[in-house]
This record gives C-alpha cells, structure tokens and sequence, in this order.
C-alpha cells in the first residue's frame, strides 16, 4: 500500500478554541482506495478534525493538502478533489433531489446534466429523484447526500457518520456501497464512527482518537493481529491476579475476567503456579481482540457508546 | 412551470432595479443638482368650478363662536342655523366653515388674503361671521383690567378692522349677504355687570352702525338672547355658549335669511 | 456568480415568502384602497363639496384651530405650520395635491409604506437569506464546493438586491392595479410640487418646482428602493450574525417600529438622527415634510443610509468570510 499515492495528507493539525486546545497536533495520510476509519467517542473531536479538512474551521495551525493542493493557500483547488458530507447530509426539503443536485452542480464549472444522472443511478435513487426532499426517508436523505458528495468526481471522500439511522439492511448496503467505491473508483474514503463494528467491516487502516488526540494509526488486520491474548476466569480473583501479575503483563480486567498478553511458551507454566496455589482457574481462553479491547486498552477505559 | 416563475421573477426583478437606479438618480439630480428652477408662476386662472352655482353656498368666517366651542355635541349656531335652513328649503344648502378659535379681527384680515378664502367668498351667497369678541374680551384680561379709556382704544382698532373686513369681502363678492352676528354679555351675572354690559352695548351699537353703511350687511344682535338667565346658556368656560345657547342664536340667524329673495337678486 | 444568483433566486421562490409578501401587499393594498373611499366620502358628506380646494381650506382651518389650542408641543406645532404654509402654497398655484386617481394612491401609499411596511416586506424575504442555511445546516453544502466564501455571501447580497427591486415594483404595481379599480387609472401626468424646504418654521419655497406625477413617483420609488437596500444590508449583517431567522426578523421589526416612535421623541434628543430608522421617510423631504429633527435633508439622510448600509455589509462580510462554521 506504500507505493500508492497519498490523497490527503494532514499535518501537526491544531485547533484553539479560547486557548483551549481541542485538536492536538494530529498528522495522518490517506492513500488512494483505501477506506480509513476515524474512531473515537462523541465529543473525542472526529466532527472538528473533519470540519477542519472541508475547510469549515480554520485551523489554529498545522497544514492539510489533498491531492497537493494545499487547503489554505489553494481552497478551491484543494476542494475540488473532496466530496463530503458532514454530520447529517442536509439538504433543500422544499426542492426536489434533482433540484437540489443542480444547486450544487451550478457551483462547479465542469459538471453537466449527465454526470447528474450517473450519480444518481450510482446510489439508486432514480425512481424517486424528482419529489421532494421533505418526502424522503432517512435513508433516501444519506443517498441523496452521498450522490451531492460524489457530483465532483472526487479523489477523495468524507464521509461523517454514514450509517447513522439506517437500518440493518441500509447499513449493508452502504458498506457495500463504500467498498466499491474504493475498490473500483480508487476513491479515498474517510470515515468517522463512534461504532467499532463499522470500522471493523469497512475499513482498511483506522485513526483512534480520543481527546483530541490520535492514538493510534494502524491497519486494522495488524491492529487485531499484533497480539493474541489470554482472557483468565479465575478464583479468588485477587490471589490469581497476584500471580498473574508476576507471572506475565494485565492488559485489563471485565467482569471478573482478566485478560493478559499471550505467551505460548509460558502459559502452561502459569497455569501450573495458579493450580499449585490453589487457585481454581475455570477457564482458560485465548482469543483475538476486538477494536473494543483495543480502544479501552489504549484509552485506559474510555468508553465507547 | 416551476422554473418559469423563477424566470419571470428574475426578469422582473432586473427591469425593476433598472427602473428604481433610473428613479434615485432622478432624484439625486433633481434636488441635489438642479439650479433653482424660476419659482412656480401663482395660476393666472383660478378655475370658478360651477358645479355650486344652483346650490345655496355658505361661507362661515370669523372666530370661536362660528367654529362652535362650547358646544359639546360640535354643531355650533351654524349647524343649527343650517338643519333649520334645509327644513326651510327644497335646494342644496352647502355651508363651508372657514372659522378659526381665537381669532382676532386682524387675523381675519389676514386670513381674507388667502386665495382659497377668497375664491370660496365669491362663490358664496352668503357669509355669516362673528369677530371681536377676542377683540374685547382678551381672553379675560380686558376685565382684570377694566378701564374705559383701554376698551375705547380697543373698540378704535377693532372698528377700523371691521371696516377692512367688510370692504374685502364686499370687493371680493358684491353679491353676497354678510350676516354678521353681534356680541352677548357673558359676565352679565358678575359684580361689575353695569361696566361690562354698557361695553359691549355700545360694541355691538358701533358694529351695527358700520354694517349699516355696506349694502346687504344685517347686523343680528344676540344681547338680548343672553340677558336673563344667561348661566342656562353657557358652557362650563362660562364664556362660550353651550347647546341651548348656540341653538338660540343659530334659530335667530336662520329666521333673518330667506332663500326666494335670494336667488331672485342673484338672478 | 450568475450561477450563484441563479441558485438563489430558485431557492428564494421555491420557498414561496415572496408570494407571502405579494399576498399581504394586496390585501392591505385593497384594505387602504376601501379606506381612502370611506375617507373621501365621509369628507364629501362633511363638507358637501367635491371640491378639493374646499376641503384642502377646511384642512388648513382644522389645524389653524388645533394650533390655537394651548396644550399643543412644540415641535408639533412647528410641523402644523409647516403644513399649513405648504397647502396654502398648493392652494395658491392651483395644485392638487391628492386628485383622486390610482397614481396618486399610489404615491401615497409609497409615502407611508418606506419607513414600515416595505422594510417589514424586505426583512421578511432577506431575514433568511443566511441564517436558513446556517439554521438548516445547508451552509456545510455550500462552503464545501470550490467557491469561496464572499462569492457566496456575493450572490446573497445581489439575490438582496434582487429582491428589494421585486418588493417595491410588486409595492407599486400593486397598489395601482387594485386601487385604479376604484380611483381610476389616469392622473400620470398630473402637476406635482417639489422642491420644499424649511428654515426653522418657515417654509422655503425658492427650489419649488413642478414636475409631473410619472416622475415624481419614479423619484419616490427610486428613494424606496434605496431605503429598502439598505434595511436589506442591515438585515443581511444579522441573517449572517444570527443562526435563527425569526430572532432577525424580531430584531429588524423592533429596530423599525423604534424608529417613528424614536423620531416623535428626538426633538430633545438630537443625537438620534444618526440612527438608520430614524432615517427612512425620505420621501418627506421631496414632498416638503418637517423632518423629525431640525437640520436634517434629504443629503443627510441619504448619507447616514448610506454610512450605515456599508458598514453593516463590512460586518457581514468579514464574519462570513472568517467565521467557524460548526
């Protein structure tokens, strides 16, 4: 994936707000077709970071270039190559969908009637085109938003919250819908989500951000990879957790189940000190994390809702 | 259809900002940048309309007591001298009031000047008027203050006043019958009512001499209507008449015009 | 740009307030029309005259009367004769001021609509302009295409333009169609006095001038137009100021109603004539009315207007221009 080009690259971003520091200096790139995930809690400065890249804040400092035009000095050339929607799409309710695809069209110089239609029928939306926005459903409003975002032929993709308020059925189809679109268009897809599930189905690398930091950057197949763990149930709890501290590192501990590194040379050893100090050990599993695992790991149980 | 009416709103907009910069700067050149034009020539012909030359047209003039004050239904001697006037006759009887409060006779001369005044004198058949009442009384002060010498100086100017007023208005209209209603003694009740009665007696006496002098001036007294019982009369001001009072003195002046011989000298 | 206007201009249909506005116009338009005809007749009843020199006399002796009354202000009484000069003046020239007739309603209706109902009309289509898509969340849509900012809130204020131009020939169709049905349509080229001014009390009648109706309404449109943009460009600083289009439209309507009442009470408060609402019947000046405050002319007016007018669309321009959008 290195050798691919970087689309949009973010550097040292920071934004002050009253000299409150919401955004720390974060740096991350995206490559072309790969679909990158921003995770984080609501509030953790997803929205802020992504307003910032569509040029909605003003950075306090640091620099964003998309496709090498840089935001600040070249605006409407850095923008060009972005589509967008960010939070809800929100549209015209008193113009119909096609109407509100020709307001945005007349804003950029070089998109004519038919690039219209193919956004359209990219996103299915053909039947319903010409009634009102106010009489779409929720999941006609995101198509709608996502075919405005796509108007441009961008190289790369913003997408805030895409599933919101979809059904099951809805949020299938878009994360089909997303992965062609970076498979076959090599569009570079951005992501943020508050839901780890999403981010695992959809994404290629993700962006753990918390607090207006970003934690951790990695694809999310080595992310889950790097280590197997050991989850432990154990009794008393207190004596095995003395043990197993000595013997080897806690990631953490749920509902009476601690889960440890993964150390296949050691693991019998350990268990044989647990039964020898009479610690009854009921289960013993090894298992891959979850982005879940992760992200409390990382954040030292933060939370996700 | 829908982009139709986008269409003719746009189009009617643009005609619209055009016409609208094309009128401010109309303005802008015309009041900011325009040499003072020649002053407006007065019309040479003030159009006579004929349109009331059948009708009976009354002109009223004068001061509070033409105006009505004191009255609190409003009619005034002239309504009531008017409703008996149209029970009287089967024409059109259109009355003008032209009567300002407080009104001296110099201001009436004054106001005589004015050319609506005078078109609507000359259209007139007959003008009733009050004046000198402010003239005398002051609004009070000449009471406070009462010494004969002051009222014969007051009664000088006033009386060579009336006589401008009745020369204008005769120049104006050589036709036309002046009805001019005398003075009643309001303080008649009043400690020092001798004074102030034989004051406006001898008013009232000079003012009807002078009328005597013009032709078709009637001089109607009112003295008498306010002898006795005058505080039945009068409006809580105790100066002006109420009601009952001016229905008296409207009756008088009805009772003194009488339209066939009117028209016949008209004709 | 024309694009960006275009887009506006659907929007603005699309969201029908200017056929709101044209609903209003009308039927205020006939409510004055059946007014006026009570007026004039009651008027004729009263005076048993069609004759409008009788009835303009008897208007001179109603306030010569109320004149004579003690309790009367001061300042009140200096516009009283004022009046009372300018009627005589169109008495003595033969002038009607007010003959019956659609273009003269029409006049009139502009002369009581600028400093009200018409900046009302143009707060109500341009209060929205910004703060619908702010409020809407549609600013996101628009400020993430490759245009930039002061191009947008550009062809928000041509769009502005636009429709004040709209608002004031609808105004002044209006008020001509649906009133000529009872006045009748003629009376264009009826004389017209203007040029009035005052020293002090006294009228000065040195720049009189006659000019015929036609173009003495297009002046006075002209004048409203201009009022009208510059309530629109106040109006636009606080559509882009204020997220919530029914806080623009409060505040402009208090600001206007402040206005009449702030100009009956500034005769002690001279000061106040630098205020913009203060500032809007500048139709009074070319048909010789007193102004509220002593000194002021219609180059003074149009100047505080103009003043305020710009410094309203430089607040607007920089805060969209440099604003966070969330």
């Amino acid at each position: 994936m290195n050798n691919l080009e970087s689309t949009l690259v973010v550097k040292d971003l920071q934004k002050k707000i009253r000299n409150k520091e919401i955004i720390k200096k974060i740096s991350f790139e995206l490559k072309q077709g790969e679909v990158f995930g921003f995770l984080g809690p609501n509030g953790a400065g997803k929205t802020t970071t992504i307003r910032m890249l569509v040029g909605l804040i003003k950075p306090t400092s640091g620099e964003i270039s998309i496709c090498g035009f840089n935001l600040a000095d070249d605006f409407s050339n850095a923008i060009k190559q972005i589509g967008c929607i960010v939070e809800n799409p929100e549209l015209y309710p008193y113009l119909s969908g096609w109407e509100n695809l020709q307001q945005f069209a007349r804003m950029v110089p070089e998109i004519n009637e038919n690039r219209i239609n193919e956004v359209v029928t990219q996103v299915g939306l053909q039947n319903r085109i010409h009634d009102l926005v106010k009489t779409y459903s929720l999941g006609m409003r995101q198509r709608l938003g996502i075919a405005q975002a796509l108007l441009g032929k961008p190289k790369v993709l913003i997408l805030d919250e895409p599933t919101n308020g979809l059904d099951p059925v809805g949020i299938r189809e878009m994360r089909e819908f997303i992965r062609t679109l970076a498979e076959q268009d090599q569009i570079s897809i951005l992501i943020s989500s508050h839901l780890l599930s999403e981010i695992q189905l959809m994404c290629d690398r993700v962006a753990i951000i918390s607090k207006g930091e970003i934690i951790k950057v990695d694809s999310v197949a080595l992310l889950l990879a790097e280590q197997e763990r050991v989850s432990w149930k154990l009794q008393p709890l207190a004596e095995g957790r003395r043990i197993l501290s000595e013997e080897t590192t806690i990631i953490f501990e749920k509902d009476g189940i601690i889960i440890t590194h993964y150390d296949e040379g050691k693991l019998s050893l350990i268990n044989e000190r647990l039964v020898r100090e009479g610690v009854k050990v009921s289960g013993i599993q090894t298992k891959l994390p979850t982005l879940e695992d992760l992200f409390i790991e990382l954040t030292g149980g933060e939370t996700i809702d | 259809m829908k982009l139709n009416s986008v269409k003719i709103i746009t189009f009617l907009s643009l005609v619209a900002t055009v016409m609208w910069v094309v009128g401010l700067s109309f303005t802008i050149n015309d009041q900011f940048f325009n040499n003072p034009p020649p002053p407006v020539e007065k019309s040479a012909t003030i159009s006579t309309d004929t349109t009331q030359t059948k009708d009976v047209f009354i002109v009223a003039i004068g001061d509070s007591l033409t105006r009505g004050t004191g009255d609190s239904t409003g009619k005034g001697y002239v309504q009531y001298m008017l409703n008996d006037l149209k029970s009287k006759t089967k024409q059109n009887v259109n009355l003008s009031n032209l009567a300002i409060s407080g009104y001296t006779s110099q201001q009436l001369i004054n106001q005589l000047k004015q050319t609506e005044m005078q078109r609507q004198i000359r259209q007139s058949d007959i003008v009733v008027m009050t004046i000198g009442a402010n003239d005398l009384f002051q609004g009070g002060t000449t009471l406070t203050n009462f010494k004969q010498s002051n009222i014969d100086a007051l009664e000088k100017t006033y009386l060579s006043n009336l006589k401008e007023i009745y020369g204008t208005i005769r120049k104006i209209n050589p036709q036309t019958t002046v009805y001019h209603i005398g003075l009643y003694n309001p303080f008649i009740e009043l400690s020092d009512a001798k004074t102030t009665s034989n004051a406006v007696r001898k008013w009232n006496f000079d003012t009807a001499d002078l009328a005597a002098t013009f032709e078709k001036f009637v001089f109607v007294p009112t003295f008498d209507l306010f002898q006795l019982n005058v505080n039945n009369y009068l409006a809580g001001d105790k100066f002006h008449p109420n009601s009952m009072g001016y229905q008296l003195v409207g009756d008088r002046v009805a009772s003194l015009i009488n339209f066939e011989k009117e028209n016949e000298k008209n004709e | 740009m024309i694009n960006l206007v275009h887009n506006e201009l659907i929007k603005l249909v699309r969201k029908k307030r200017l056929y709101i506005i044209l609903a209003i116009v009308a039927v205020l338009v006939a409510l004055f029309t059946y007014a006026q005809m009570k007026e004039v007749k009651s008027l004729q009843e009263r005076l048993g005259t069609t004759d409008w020199r009788s009835q303009l006399q008897q208007d001179i002796v109603n306030t010569q009367n109320r004149l004579n009354s003690s309790t009367i202000p001061d300042d009140l009484r200096k516009y009283f004769l004022i009046r009372i000069s300018e009627q005589e003046y169109y008495l003595e020239h033969d002038v009607d001021p007010s003959a019956p007739g659609a273009p003269t309603f029409m006049r009139m209706f502009v002369e009581n609509s600028i400093d009200l109902l018409m900046p009302l009309m143009v707060v109500v289509v341009v209060g929205d302009l910004v703060s619908s898509e702010l409020s809407g969340g549609t600013i996101k849509m628009l400020l993430t295409r490759p245009v930039k900012r002061w191009r947008i809130l550009m062809s928000k204020f041509l769009t502005m333009i636009l429709s004040v131009s709209f608002i004031v020939l609808s105004l002044a169709l209006l008020s001509y169609l649906i009133s000529g049905a009872v006045f009748g349509y003629s009376g264009w080229t009826m004389p017209i006095l203007t040029g009035f001014s005052t020293n002090g009390n006294v009228l000065v009648t040195t720049n009189v001038h006659l000019i015929y109706q036609w173009q003495y309404l297009l002046m006075e449109l002209g004048l409203a137009w201009f009022v009208g943009i510059i309530v629109g460009s106040i109006t636009l600083m606080l559509s882009v100021l204020i997220r919530s289009t029914a806080a623009v439209t409060g505040v402009m309507l208090a600001t206007l109603i402040s206005g009449p009442i702030l100009a009956n009470m500034v005769s002690s408060w001279e000061s106040a004539k630098y205020l913009f609402m203060v500032n809007l019947r500048i139709t009074d000046y070319i048909s010789g009315g007193a102004p509220p405050i002593q000194g002021m002319t219609l180059g003074f007016s149009m100047i505080i207007l103009t003043i305020w007018g710009i410094a309203a669309l430089l607040v607007a321009f920089i805060t969209f221009t440099r604003r966070d959008v969330y």
